[in-house]
């Protein structure tokens, strides 16, 4: 008796502790000139992993925009990784030490743009962990291993879901943009030659002697 | 005696456990006084959605002063409000989307005459994150393995109805470009033929105009 309710409040808890494992955040956000967000890394050596896509604001008149930069900042204030003027991209890099990271967006120009970024530190246990406590399995790695696998098609599929989102609006505004261009064209066709039909009228309606030509 | 001696030492490893496996962490922003920011989120309609934030004191140990409060907004995207903080130091808030599409949560702090900036920490989870393990865990007996392994199934059959998801959009996306493609090549004929009798018409009334005005 005693033993069994024993091991259910040390399932119990395993379960409340392990159910907080993985993180995913994917999120948008408008850049207006600078937007930095903080995410930390507990263990070093950990796998930092995420994408980012820049989905177009509604412009009419041009069709791309220039990219902006993103900078990855760690605690020791070192960069650890840049891209300057993409749209979108993938990165990843193993975090030389824990702590908090700072990852930024930079838009050089004034017009705001919407980013969506998705960020996952993943942590695999190795011996080190595994000598620590003997509770750990060396299938728990297995495990840890499978789940980062998961983590990283997870990853892949958010950043086509943006993809596809930003083609789906260029899509959008071009035919937008085909309606609305030719149906201007007709209306400026059909006032150009009305304008050149008057303008004659005009040149003839006077007597006819003063205005031959 | 020796029963509670092995407990604590169960307890011990689970917390030992915990921290190795436990990786959760919130992102982290900073907002100045008198904005606002907005983080928009796309989700689809009846996933489950959990989220909590909390402002980081800038003094360790220190209460929260007054002047760091933030008001919270969560709206869906047609604008029905799921949450509201008013002047709030931490929060959190779980729904489940009625309609697909970006969700936002909106931050605002007050301007103060000394601008100051707040740092908030904000975890916002959809769908397979969202999901709460412990009341799994606690319905039946489960051991570790089998929980994770649960989890990892859970993960597997969301990246499965992502990729339908995907799928379907392109599908859309592609009749989208269809119909473009359709319309662009309808609407280059009906210009042609728009000009070519707007030519015609031109001609037409200024001979009629000449022949009246006996010029030709």
């Amino acid at each position: 008796m005693e033993v069994r309710s024993e091991k259910k409040m040390w399932m119990v808890l395993v379960m409340v502790t392990l159910s907080l494992v993985g993180k995913i955040s994917s999120l948008s956000v408008t850049v207006n000139e600078l937007e930095c967000v903080y995410e930390y890394v507990l263990y070093e050596g950990d796998t930092v992993s995420g994408n980012f896509v820049v989905v177009d604001h509604d412009i009419f008149w041009s069709s791309d925009h220039p990219g902006i930069d993103f900078t990855v900042t760690s605690p020791a204030g070192n960069v650890v990784q840049t891209l300057k003027g993409v749209s979108g991209d993938k990165f990843d890099f193993k975090a030389p030490r824990s702590g908090m990271y700072k990852f930024c967006f930079h838009n050089p120009y004034s017009t705001p743009e919407t980013v969506s970024f998705y960020i996952h530190v993943g942590h695999i246990p190795n011996e080190h962990d595994l000598a620590k406590d003997e509770h750990l399995d060396p299938v728990n790695v297995k495990i840890a291993e499978l789940r980062e696998a998961l983590e990283s098609v997870t990853a892949e599929q958010k950043y086509l879901k943006a993809r596809d989102t930003r083609h789906r609006h260029t899509n959008e505004s071009t035919q937008k943009r085909v309606i609305f261009y030719t149906l201007g064209e007709y209306l400026l066709l059909s006032i150009a030659s009305g304008l050149q039909v008057i303008y004659i009228r005009q040149l003839f309606s006077k007597s006819v002697g003063y205005n031959r030509v | 005696m020796s029963g509670s001696l092995l407990l604590t030492i169960n307890l011990l490893a689970i917390l030992s456990l915990g921290v190795i496996f436990n990786v959760a962490h919130s992102l982290r922003y900073d907002l100045q006084s008198g904005t606002s920011k907005c983080i928009s989120e796309e989700i689809k309609s009846n996933a489950m959605s959990v989220g909590k934030y909390t402002v980081i004191s800038p003094n360790e140990g220190f209460p929260l002063p007054d002047s760091h409060r933030v008001t919270v907004r969560v709206n869906s995207p047609h604008g029905n409000n799921y949450h509201f903080g008013d002047h709030v130091e931490s929060g959190n808030f779980a729904f489940t989307a009625a309609e697909s599409g970006d969700y936002t949560a909106c931050f605002w702090t007050p301007d103060h005459k000394v601008p100051v900036t707040v740092t908030i920490e904000f975890d916002w989870r959809t769908g397979v994150a969202a999901k709460d393990w412990s009341n799994v865990a606690k319905k039946g007996q489960v051991e570790t393995m089998e929980l994770e392994l649960k989890k990892l199934y859970d993960t597997v059959t969301s990246i499965h109805d992502e990729m339908f998801y995907l799928r379907e959009r392109e599908e859309e996306m592609q009749q989208l470009n269809r119909s473009t493609n359709s319309k662009m090549a309808t609407l280059s004929f009906v210009s042609l033929v728009i000009c070519l009798s707007v030519a015609g018409l031109q001609f037409w009334h200024l001979k009629t105009f000449f022949e009246r005005k006996k010029l030709l």
